[in-house]
């Protein structure tokens, strides 16, 4: 059987303590880093059951946990996919995107001065922090 | 209020495994998951300077926005996730974002970041951020 402990503080001999909250709340709820290109493919994650391939620039990513409210933080990263230095390449959700407790919609877009578009890039990561159900 | 005073952590069942009960308390999740493995605060103008990091060993300026940080502890695969950000300087008015470099630079002992505005491309910026979440070796 496993071992459990419950307190309120950890304390380090020399790096000093920390109090359990920032333990749980700061401590990310999911992240994925998968390919966008092609068949879309996880190489690695935390809490994520499945990723869903909409179209092009265009993924969900779904929670193997829910989170508890819809008010949590998330970040998103992507590859560069055009080699011309003058495109950068964002990333984000559009104001209609489906943002709820088990599903989070992201997408990765190109844009420079003259134009923009969906694209898939080859690395995309996400980062959610908030509360766990 | 208990108190645990204690350099290290260590699973009982597995030593790598020590879970915590969620907000909600329905739900569990590994501590050593969740938990960021790298964090880099840099200054690209100038000289590249870092301001402030976790599990950074080194960073060096491979050019104009461009940033590769190496890590102390390696990463265990090329799985772990990354996110960026910097600063917009109030002159410029066209989008600034931060991304992972196209130079195929990411590996389980580096990354690279290129800080680039929709204008003029890479761009240095006086604040760039970073933070990684994955699996250490």
């Amino acid at each position: 059987m496993a071992g459990k402990i419950i307190a309120d503080t950890l304390e380090h001999s020399t790096a000093g303590s920390l109090t359990t909250d920032y333990v749980v709340n700061g401590s990310a709820k999911s992240w994925v880093n998968f390919n966008g290109t092609g068949t879309i493919a996880t190489r690695d994650s935390l809490n994520v059951a499945s990723l869903t391939d909409i179209g092009t620039g265009n993924h969900e990513i779904n929670f193997s946990s829910a989170m508890s409210d819809v008010n949590y933080s998330r970040s998103t990263h992507m590859q560069r996919e055009n080699t011309t230095a003058s495109y950068a390449n964002i990333d984000g959700s559009y104001n209609n995107d489906t943002y709820s407790t088990t599903t989070l919609e992201v997408r990765t877009v190109y844009m420079n001065a003259a134009a923009s578009g969906a694209v898939d890039s080859p690395i995309v990561s996400n980062q959610i922090f908030g509360d766990l159900a | 209020m208990s108190e645990i005073i204690t350099d290290k952590l260590t699973g009982k069942t597995s030593a790598g495994d020590v879970t915590i009960t969620s907000e909600g308390g329905s739900a569990t999740m590994q501590l050593q998951q969740g938990v960021a493995k790298c964090w880099h605060h840099y200054n690209q103008s100038g000289t590249l300077a870092t301001v402030d990091s976790f599990n950074v060993s080194s960073a060096t300026d491979s050019g104009v926005g461009i940033t590769r940080t190496s890590y102390t502890n390696s990463l265990a695969n090329l799985g772990y996730a990354v996110s960026g950000s910097h600063n917009l300087p109030s002159s410029n008015t066209a989008s600034w974002v931060t991304g992972l470099d196209n130079s195929a630079d990411f590996t389980t002992g580096q990354v690279t970041c290129s800080t680039f505005n929709t204008a003029s491309g890479r761009v240095d910026a006086t604040k760039a951020l970073m933070t990684l979440h994955g699996d250490l070796a």
